[in-house]
């Protein structure tokens, strides 16, 4: 057999025309691969989380909120902070037609399984919606400012307002102004003696943003859930996915809704109508023999028209050139080491 | 902020104002406030009313139990997802999406529990014969009997009978436990006879009868327990993500890891050479002739 397309390109990394057939054997050097939890295990008999029989905990009286504290934290929580837990998870499993029901609406219209709808509405929870994983990150950054270098936490509340004063996950916003569960919410945390440094941190924060702002704004849910999940001593992924997941029960009683109520969405049924469409007018499509005089290359071989290009795609929705996302830059961690 | 309804529909689940967030009827703020469980915001949620209070402590026991399984399909693949290093949600919705018709099918055995009620009622049989029945159709059909069985824990799912146990004690037992019971007992008599060994109630048979019986629909109820079940997934998924190794294939870990190319079985079609494009056309037509592919279509 010859040589196929570009495979006795010199520069490729090995002798293509040599290689070995068939899989690897077995790794017998190694310990085989096993399933390694620490969260828990099960034999035959017992379902062991923690070091808890499961069994035994129902049997003994703990429930759902103890058991998250279980699975999560390696440990019995205190009757307050169960009743904590319990408070939160009743303020969090519906909220009207917001994402995650509106998600799993929309497959339920497909017909899909109610577990994928559910699965669907856990998907809403991101770094906007429910971005409790960026919050509770950022009072973790600044939180360290006090820790490690000597700011008070009035400053640092002070300096966290400043630079995320419009930041969807700031936790103080004008949404819960006329709605006072926000603040009653951790009141209870407050009288059930469960809040911590989170949520005194978090006060700051308020008064700070307060002072900042040119609208009204106070503590939100995602502040006040975000901060009382965390003094209960969950990580900010745990609190995002706890919450997420507790969601998914509204959602999945809209997804039974959806079904009884609304009609199935059929494939290629829904128009969208042009009046909502903004894009290139309606043209002609050239024959296969025109594309080459239409068509241009978009590679760019400087970086200066690649910069042009790069605007200029950015005029276009849809196409992602919108979007722009940051990456770790490495100088910063350079400088942190004192090593630039 | 625009706070215009981002997707409308008509609902009697809940609405919410700015002053307030209310499932069916209720104020969430103020429920919480009352001292009123998640358990019994369940009930709201999916039955528009407060349980009792033994009906919230059986649904307590219940979801304490469906919490955390170990390794289990969604368990995996909350793992497998995670390996990845998406966004832990992404793991928790892959793993609550993992329940079909082989993990946890608690909708269908709720459907095959009315269906059965239903003909005990028509037909003026009691549930008693009704379960013999249920389970002679099923087994002569060659079906599975729904809730029975659990194939890791083969002596029994230990979480089963101490369910049925709290259900009768809570005194909350009523024609799905009666239905369910008869289907246990003529299950395993007929097994007997056929000189099979014994096959105990699983979390389906056990919790979902439970479920049922205090008013779940069935799907309602088995969102419960595929959802809860999310919870001790994503705590496996934040191990792996925060204790593990990502990728889940290096050489450098003591134990072989999950996707170490050695994990790989091929047991599909030999080594074959790549036809040419000049060959190609020729080579397909006595391929797709000879018809040896199709035992590999899936």
């Amino acid at each position: 057999m010859g040589v196929i397309g570009n495979l006795d390109d010199p520069r490729l990394n090995f002798d293509y025309s040599k290689r070995e057939r068939g899989t690897v054997p077995q790794d017998k050097k190694r310990d085989p691969f096993q399933w390694v939890s620490e969260v828990a295990y099960k034999n035959v008999h017992r379902i062991v989380t923690r070091g808890y029989d499961t069994t035994e905990l129902v049997e003994s009286g703990y429930g759902l909120p103890d058991i998250i504290f279980v699975d999560f934290q390696a440990r019995i929580p205190l009757i307050e902070e169960t009743q904590m837990l319990n408070y939160l998870m009743v303020l969090s499993l519906d909220d009207g037609l917001s994402s995650p029901a509106a998600i799993a609406r929309i497959a339920g219209s497909s017909t899909t399984l109610l577990t994928q709808a559910c699965g669907a509405s856990i998907l809403a929870f991101g770094h906007a919606y429910g971005a409790f994983d960026a919050f509770g990150k950022m009072l973790d950054t600044y939180l360290a400012l006090v820790e490690n270098e000597g700011k008070t936490t009035t400053e640092a509340a002070e300096l966290l307002a400043k630079e995320h004063l419009d930041a969807v996950h700031l936790g103080v916003s004008d949404l819960m102004l006329k709605d006072p569960a926000a603040k009653r919410a951790v009141a209870r945390a407050e009288k059930l003696g469960v809040s911590g440094k989170y949520i005194a941190f978090m006060k700051e924060v308020v008064a700070a943003a307060q002072k900042l702002s040119d609208k009204p704004v106070d503590l939100d849910m995602l502040g006040a859930t975000g901060a009382i999940m965390m003094d209960l001593g969950f990580s900010s992924d745990a609190t995002w996915v706890i919450v997420a997941i507790t969601r998914s029960f509204g959602a999945g009683a809209h997804w039974c809704e959806e079904v009884e109520r609304e009609p199935q969405r059929r494939f290629g049924e829904d128009l969208t109508p042009k009046e909502d469409y903004d894009g290139p007018e309606d043209r002609s499509i050239p024959t296969l023999e025109e594309r080459k005089k239409v068509a241009s290359a978009v590679e760019y071989k400087t970086p200066e028209e690649w910069k042009k290009g790069f605007e200029e795609k950015q005029k276009m929705y849809g196409t992602g050139w919108r979007i722009i996302e940051d990456v770790v830059d490495p100088r910063d961690s350079l400088k942190k080491q004192g090593k630039k | 902020m625009n706070r215009e309804p981002f997707f409308r529909r008509k609902t009697s689940i809940s609405y919410k104002t700015e002053e307030k967030t209310v499932l069916r009827g209720y104020n969430v703020s103020d429920l919480a406030e009352a001292g009123y469980t998640f358990c019994d915001a369940m009930f709201v949620l999916f039955q528009q009313r407060l349980p009792t209070e033994e009906e919230e402590k059986m649904l307590e026991y219940e979801m304490g139990e469906f919490l955390e399984h170990s390794m289990s399909p969604s368990a995996a693949s909350a793992f497998g997802v995670i390996s990845g290093r998406p966004s832990i949600t992404a793991a928790a919705a892959a793993a609550v999406s993992t329940f079909g018709s082989a993990h946890g099918p608690g909708a269908a055995h709720g459907y095959m529990m009315h269906k059965y009620i239903e003909r005990a009622r028509v037909e003026g049989i009691s549930l008693e014969e009704m379960g013999k029945i249920l389970v002679d159709e099923h087994m002569d059909a060659g079906f599975a009997v729904m809730g029975m069985g659990q194939p890791q824990h083969l002596d029994g799912d230990p979480r089963a009978e101490p369910t049925h146990i709290k259900h009768e004690q809570l005194g909350i037992n009523g024609v799905y436990l009666e239905l369910q019971r008869s289907i246990e007992k003529h299950f395993n008599a007929r097994r007997k006879r056929e000189g099979k060994s014994y096959v105990a109630v699983n979390m389906i048979g056990a919790g979902n009868t439970a479920l049922a019986e205090i008013g779940f629909a069935p799907n309602a109820a088995w969102c419960i327990g595929c959802v809860t079940r999310g919870y001790s997934c994503a705590a496996h998924a934040l191990y792996q993500m925060k204790k593990g190794r990502a990728w889940a294939a290096s050489k450098r870990e003591p134990m072989v890891q999950m996707l170490d190319l050695s994990m790989i079985k091929y047991v599909g079609p030999e080594d074959r050479e790549v036809p040419s494009q000049a060959e190609r056309q020729e080579y397909a037509k006595k391929q797709k002739e000879e018809g040896g592919w199709k035992k590999w279509v899936l």
